[in-house]
């Protein structure tokens, strides 16, 4: 992670509030529809901190990237811990599965994704960069493209073809 | 595979995804030649991408939610504890997480904030909650959040109070200072909440913009009124890492001095509280900074001297004055509760007759309608004395003492009328006339001191003269910045 910082370490904090409250309303099964979208989260604290230090942050892509390099370390951190724990025979709890199947959505093996993409990292750094903004910065295909520099049209070709490798690697059904 | 090899495989990826699929297998036979292991890698590819409908779409933290919560945190939302249906997380603290939940005996809707088992472990800090939380829940006032119940449920530990929605004033603070309207009136409001819980001789300990939250009327409501407890770990450094923001404690950037000491705390400490509080409304900046390490050292300072509140801009030069009290270290020189407080707000939120009910200023009144009462004093005794110091000097003494006197009297007298015709500007005019009025007067004052050491045999009435001189330059040299201070001129 590139130049931290305490106004980045201000900030992410409300970044990650939010999301959590996001994530809360996944685990309730509701479909996070009024609440603030993340992106707008992420633009928000961006903008802040652009008023705070303007000379800090080189752009808004370099805030993104840290904000998504940053929910995945927390995440992939705590989904091992937890493997660990499965693992050593605590009974995880029902109810995060039962919150789960009522979320709807597909679950995916965290930490096999993340070293999934160490692997895309080595052969396309860009692609693994890009699902990170994707997947753990829930970057739009645009802001991904303004984030990084480069065509929507290149995000999605991009984008197109890291999803099909991860899945391949993942064994995805 | 080397990068160059998947830069192949991705251009023959997306060449193929252009046909339709049944042109694919010929044109990858084609296009890989005899490089088989090429056309196997494009080719799985291409199956694996049949499958990735909605794949990776869902960005993580909706896939994975509970991972964004502790193992302990999770489980409470969508459950059911006792009467209570926890609905929603609204928000965290040092204190704990609250949750929206629905009572169900009652259909109403209530806050719920689960406690830490830090907080609970320990049966002398539970029962002390016990008793606080009884207290707390005789407080009824319209900007208070009302505590309900302190309930022991399923082993944890909860307070139940009434359910606030709407913003707080630090996400207020997030879009700058306040107007000077708005501005006095939520102080006005913070401080008659001060008033009526002091006056039930509770105390909220952690006022800050966190525990006031605007509600959609406009009005402000105080949470954890007599149940918050800055947690003792203040001073952990604000860089705290990512994964515990959602726990971060308290800063110590609102506790008065005698709290971080960990000395006792009473109404006063809340009124040191609402003065960092009052500045940051005012100014949008903190009064000792924003970063912890500066901000320890200024409080450090703080208690050596009186001047160390470093602030921007105030939106309203009055609350300043206000402000400046309440962050004083020693707390007897504060406001001694919310009561004062909201006296002194509501004075200068009234009409232009600002302060006028605030006791220090006019004790700083008092000593200047004095000092220039004996001022007055002084030409008339130069003229009294002029046949017996005889001429020309007994004349030069008279005119001397007349001129300084007027110049000072004058000076002296636009202050007071300034102090309660235009209050705002009393600070300023005093700050820029008073060297010169020091000057004048010290110099009258011993110009009489020496004119009475002329008078030959007339003991009575150079001692007279020597006093009252004396008693002029000990004010001006004692007196005057005392009741300048305590009138929060000082600059």
């Amino acid at each position: 992670m590139t130049g931290g910082g305490e106004s980045v370490d201000s900030l992410l904090p409300v970044v990650y509030q939010e999301l959590r409250r996001l994530a809360a309303s996944y685990l309730r099964g509701e479909k996070p529809g009024q609440t603030l979208q993340p992106t707008a989260l992420v633009n928000e604290a961006y903008l802040r901190l652009l008023k705070d230090r303007p000379d800090r942050w080189q752009n808004r892509a370099h805030f993104c990237a840290i904000a998504a390099h940053s929910m995945r370390q927390i995440l992939i951190e705590r989904a091992r811990a937890r493997h660990a724990l499965k693992r050593g025979g605590v009974r995880a709890r029902v109810t995060l599965d039962d919150a789960l199947v009522a979320g709807g959505e597909r679950s995916i093996d965290l930490v096999a994704l993340d070293e999934a993409l160490e692997r895309l990292e080595q052969l396309d750094p860009e692609q693994a960069r890009l699902v990170e903004l994707r997947f753990f910065g829930g970057l739009t295909i645009e802001e991904t493209a303004t984030a990084m520099n480069i065509s929507p049209a290149t995000v999605k070709r991009h984008w197109t073809v890291a999803r099909a490798w991860l899945a391949r690697e993942l064994g995805a059904p | 595979m080397t990068p160059e090899r998947w830069k192949q495989v991705i251009a023959l990826f997306h060449a193929a995804l252009e046909r339709v699929p049944g042109a694919r297998d010929p044109f990858l036979l084609e296009a890989t030649a005899d490089d088989t292991e090429l056309r196997r890698e494009v080719e799985s590819l291409l199956r694996a991408h049949t499958s990735t409908d909605g794949f990776l779409e869902t960005p993580a933290w909706g896939v994975a939610p509970e991972l964004m919560f502790e193992d302990h945190e999770v489980t409470l939302t969508g459950r059911t504890l006792g009467p209570y249906k926890v609905l929603e997380e609204i928000g965290r603290g040092g204190m704990g997480i609250v949750y929206a939940a629905e009572d169900t005996r009652l259909g109403r809707q209530v806050a719920l904030k689960a406690l830490p088992p830090d907080y609970t472990r320990d049966p002398v800090r539970r029962e002390r909650l016990r008793r606080e939380a009884r207290a707390a829940a005789s407080l009824m006032h319209p900007s208070i959040a009302t505590v309900f119940a302190l309930e022991e449920l399923e082993d944890g530990l909860y307070i139940v109070s009434e359910l606030v929605r709407g913003r707080t004033l630090r996400a207020e603070l997030h879009d700058g200072p306040l107007a000077p309207g708005p501005l006095r009136t939520t102080l006005l409001e913070i401080a008659d909440a001060l008033t009526a819980a002091h006056a039930q001789g509770i105390v909220h300990r952690d006022l800050k913009p966190e525990n006031v939250i605007r509600c959609t009327d406009g009005r402000v409501k105080i949470l954890d009124f007599g149940l918050a407890r800055p947690v003792e770990d203040t001073f952990r450094s604000t860089t705290t890492r990512l994964t515990q923001a959602g726990t971060a404690a308290g800063t110590p950037g609102y506790m008065a001095p005698e709290q971080l000491a960990g000395g006792t705390v009473d109404p006063r400490s809340d009124v040191f509280a609402f003065g960092v509080l009052a500045t940051e409304l005012a100014t949008g900046e903190h009064p000792f900074g924003s970063d912890s390490a500066a901000m320890i050292g200024r409080m450090a300072q703080m208690l050596e001297s009186e001047a160390v509140v470093r602030s921007g801009p105030w939106s309203a030069p009055d609350v300043q004055q206000i402000a400046r009290r309440c962050l004083r270290a020693a707390p007897d020189d504060r406001f001694a509760s919310g009561t004062e407080l909201a006296a002194a707000l509501r004075s200068m939120t009234g009409s232009g007759a600002a302060a006028s009910a605030d006791p220090s200023l006019w004790w700083w009144r008092f000593h200047q309608v004095a000092i220039t009462l004996s001022l007055a004093a002084l030409p008339a005794i130069a003229w009294a004395l002029r046949p017996w110091i005889g001429p020309p000097n007994g004349s030069r003494l008279f005119f001397a003492a007349l001129v300084l006197a007027t110049v000072s009297i004058t000076a002296r007298l636009n202050l007071v009328f300034t102090s309660r015709v235009h209050p705002r500007n009393l600070r300023s005019q005093r700050a820029l006339v008073f060297p010169w009025v020091t000057a004048v007067d010290g110099g009258l004052a011993l110009l009489m001191i020496g004119a009475a050491f002329a008078l030959d045999g007339r003991d009575g009435v150079a001692g007279l003269v020597i006093t009252l001189s004396t008693v002029i330059l000990l004010s001006l040299a004692f007196i005057e910045p005392a009741t300048t201070r305590a009138a929060g001129l000082a600059p």
